[in-house]
């Protein structure tokens, strides 16, 4: 019966070209610019890790000035990142599974090719457990231990992109590069499939995109390695490595792995009595504050999505539907100049259900022309978007396209525009008695 | 006209007018927002640095060599470089400095004064002395920096500062900043004021893009520096050409990397600007999608009534009378559309404003915003009710 129905609007479909143009044009219209903006939305709220981000917590002390807050307007407000001191404090709990502390830094890696020249590239120092945490797929190798960790040892795992500018891509594990004034060995080639849209374990800088080589957190004493990321203060300090790492810079993003609530309860005491313990020894002056934040918590919270992208993925579902009203109006035209022959219809046989059924297919067919027309332009848009955005440094998200589940809102949207226009004619058109209508003819 | 009939008649047509009247709301609803948000994000891009930003470039300069340690190599290069950088041709004046701008931050501290209560948040920068002259900004008090600023023994440094205007209405309202002395937070380090600049604006993670001190001082380590360029007015691709050799011949042992100041503004803009051309063309898509169903609702409408047409132009009436009885027709619906539409305006924008937004919607918007889907009602009745004018009287003497 559908693929009858599915003729008969074909039919229907193709004896009024101009409407139907009309129609099929604001179906796809409606569709391109809601599912661009949904998906834009999508990019940059879909969760990393799912499944895992409920389980990672990140965690935030409040460690400022007594007479101000981080925010001075906001006196709730405390700094996104911790000092080095809290860090190792914090890392002596056993409470959580996995725990890394991280930040990035910039050094110099010499390639063992004399062709490539040196390059200053962005290294995010972290622990061992940083690759099991945010689950890092490897193509070569593996993360390093932590025994490797404790040591520290000179080790990187890089990403396949600088697999293949370091050694022209293959099974790098063992090989070494000269970084810095050090030689590294290679622990681990992370494989291709990894290209999260954005840094998802560091939500201070913005959304950029991964960096490619990793590095022991514990060299940064050794090396006397610096961030190159944000360093907030509000106290002075010496000149020294040393006096940065014992200050009150907050330069640090700590993050968690608790595997259930109760885990989570007791690291909140844990942290809240480090705090209080510190408060003795004259830190910690505000109020007590410690904040620790699930991942999906942390990404709404530091509100990545700019609020352009909110207004505007709102804002196209409404001219959604706008266009389905259109539909409902140019759909009630066209029904009802049908009425003699759909009276005929009913006159023959053809029950009321029937005839309504028959022409929401009608309208179901305009939505799925419309929509998968409106899907195709929305991939142009967003790749048009794509370029946009990553145009200048490069610092913004990556991965700007129609995922499956996009595709899959885009399918529904189309088929709900396509009812929404459809139903009120449809039921019009169902609901003309047929005797009458064979008298006026 | 006898506006009775004419209401009577709608009121029979209840669905299709309803259609159009939730129509033309919703349309004003999102024209209206989308417009606001367009407004508020063009006066974020339209704010001036207040320097010349059109003219400027900066190098980054990252050293790989091991004679970088040396930090008086290191002080020795930057002052070729800045030799070398200020003989291009087509450069007007070079500095060595942390202050690039356009970059969505840079650094920051808290401070304190007297005459401020507590401490204060702003942005600080040291910089050698061309910085002003680089930037193209101008000095309203005072005077700039000059090199004695910056004393030969890098543990000591002359303890002046350059603040922004922005900062010293802030701090000190009307009065004379020069000469007033600003320390760090925990009044270390005192500075006085010899000088203010006119304007200066960089967008910062916090509400500072305004308030600047800027510091005679190293701008330079061994991690490196950065070169803030002004070239002549046409000499920016000349100067491109010959930048990084110039640099190079200095010393070959860096990693150098140039942005074009301007480029880097629109990439700091490029989500604003996507915004606006999103919104642009919802807007126009709207308008256009929202004329469409007026003129198809009209021209069933049309359709449906030919024979009453032609029998009261039989009657009598005029083409004229016809016309004006669609527009009339047209012109309630739309109107009524409108004053739901307000509604449904400040509903949205209250609802955005929960939600995501903090922009206010202006009457003014709103009222233009009428006149707009006003004009846009009427433009898209004309044609088919033209139509309709072209119904012949003796249609009613036709039978069906």
């Amino acid at each position: 019966m559908l693929s009858y129905y599915v003729q008969t609007a074909l039919r229907s479909l193709r004896r009024t070209p101009i409407l139907t143009a009309v129609l099929i044009g604001a179906i796809a219209l409606g569709i391109c610019i809601s599912t661009t903006f949904i998906a834009l939305r999508h990019v940059f709220e879909r969760d990393p890790l799912p499944g895992k981000s409920q389980s990672l917590f990140y965690v935030r002390l409040d460690n400022w000035d007594a007479a101000r807050a981080y925010v001075a307007e906001d006196p709730k407000s405390l700094p996104p990142q911790i000092t080095y001191k809290d860090m190792r404090a914090l890392m002596r709990s056993t409470i959580p599974v996995r725990q890394t502390g991280t930040f990035v830094s910039r050094m110099f890696v010499f390639p063992q090719s004399a062709k490539v020249r040196p390059f200053r590239e962005p290294i995010r120092l972290v622990f061992s457990d940083f690759f099991p945490m945010f689950d890092i797929p490897f193509q070569y190798g593996s993360g390093w231990d932590k025994a490797a960790d404790a040591k520290p040892e000179q080790l990187i795992v890089i990403d396949a992109a600088m697999n293949q500018k370091l050694f022209g891509g293959g099974n790098s594990v063992g090989k070494t590069v000269r970084i810095a004034d050090r030689n590294f060995k290679v622990g681990g080639v992370i494989s291709p499939d990894w290209r999260p849209s954005y840094r998802y374990y560091d939500v201070v800088q913005g959304p950029v995109p991964a960096e490619s080589i990793f590095m022991p957190f514990n060299l940064t004493p050794v090396m006397q390695i610096q961030t190159s990321g944000n360093s907030d203060g509000w106290k002075d300090y010496g000149n020294t490595p040393e006096d940065f790492l014992n200050s009150e810079q907050t330069w640090i993003q700590f993050w968690v792995q608790l595997p259930d609530g109760a885990k989570v309860q007791a690291y909140r005491d844990y942290a809240a009595n480090y705090v209080q313990d510190e408060k003795k020894h004259g830190r910690f002056q505000r109020p007590l504050h410690v904040e620790i934040n699930s991942m999906p918590e942390l990404l709404e919270a530091f509100g990545f999505v700019p609020k352009t992208v909110k207004v505007m993925s709102l804002v196209s579902l409404l001219f959604l539907v706008v266009c389905s009203l259109n539909l409902v109006g140019l759909l009630l035209g066209k029904f009802l100049a049908r009425v003699p022959e759909v009276s005929v219809r009913r006159a023959l046989g053809a029950s009321k259900v029937q005839v309504f059924w028959q022409h929401v297919v009608e309208c179901e067919v305009i939505g799925i022309i419309g929509g998968a027309l409106g899907m195709l332009l929305s991939v142009a848009m967003l790749s048009v978007i794509a370029k946009v955005l990553q145009q200048g440094n490069g610092n913004s998200v990556t991965g700007v396209s129609l995922d499956l589940e996009m595709v899959a809102v885009s399918i529904f949207l189309s088929l709900v525009a396509g009812l929404m226009a459809g139903v009120y004619p449809a039921w019009r058109i169902c609901s003309v008695p047929p005797a009458m209508q064979l008298k006026l003819q | 006209m006898h506006i009775g009939p004419l209401i009577r008649a709608m009121g029979r047509n209840r669905t299709r007018f309803a259609l159009i009247i939730l129509e033309i709301a919703l349309t004003l609803a999102i024209v209206t927002n989308c417009l606001n948000i367009i407004l508020d994000q063009r006066k974020g891009m339209q704010k001036r640095s207040g320097f010349d930003d059109d003219n400027l470039m900066f190098v980054t300069a990252a050293p790989f060599g091991t004679e970088w340690k040396d930090p008086s190599f290191v002080e020795n290069t930057v002052h070729a470089d800045l030799r070398a950088l200020q003989a291009l041709p087509g450069v007007k004046n070079a500095a060595a400095t942390y202050f690039l701008p356009w970059q969505g931050g840079g650094s920051s501290g808290t401070y304190r004064t007297d005459g401020f209560n507590g401490k204060f948040q702003a942005q600080v920068y040291p910089t050698t002395a061309g910085i002003f002259d680089t930037l193209g900004v101008h000095i309203v008090a005072g005077r700039g920096f000059v090199p004695a600023d910056t004393p030969a023994d890098p543990k000591t440094s002359t303890r002046v500062t350059v603040i922004s205007s922005g900062l010293a209405k802030k701090l000190w309202g009307n009065a004379n900043p020069l000469g007033k002395v600003i320390s760090s937070g925990e009044g270390k380090n005192p500075r006085t004021v010899i000088g203010v600049i006119g304007e200066f604006y960089n967008p910062s993670a916090w509400p500072i893009g305004d308030f600047a001190l800027f510091t005679p001082g190293r701008a330079w380590d061994s991690s490196g520096t950065s070169y803030l360029l002004r070239t002549a007015p046409g000499a920016k691709k000349a100067v491109l050409g010959e930048l990084e050799n110039g640099l190079l011949k200095v010393n070959p042992n860096r990693v150098l990397k140039t942005f074009i100041v301007s480029e880097v503004k629109d990439s700091f803009f490029s989500t604003s600007r996507i915004a606006i051309d999103g919104m642009t063309g919802l807007i126009i898509a709207l308008i256009v999608i929202t004329a469409l169903g007026i003129v198809g609702v009209t021209a069933m409408s049309v359709a449906e009534r030919t024979k009453q047409i032609g029998t009261r132009r039989a009657l009598g009436a005029t083409r004229g009378d016809i016309l004006r009885y669609f527009l009339a027709e047209n012109w309630i619906a739309t109107t009524l559309g409108l004053l739901l539409g307000v509604a449904g305006a400040y509903g949205l924008n209250l609802f955005l404003l929960s939600r995501v937004s903090d922009v206010k919607l202006p009457w003014q918007l709103v009222a233009a915003g009428m006149l707009l889907l006003w004009i846009n009602g009427l433009l898209s009745t004309i044609p088919p009710a033209l139509r309709a004018t072209m119904v012949p009287p003796s249609t009613a003497t036709r039978s069906v």
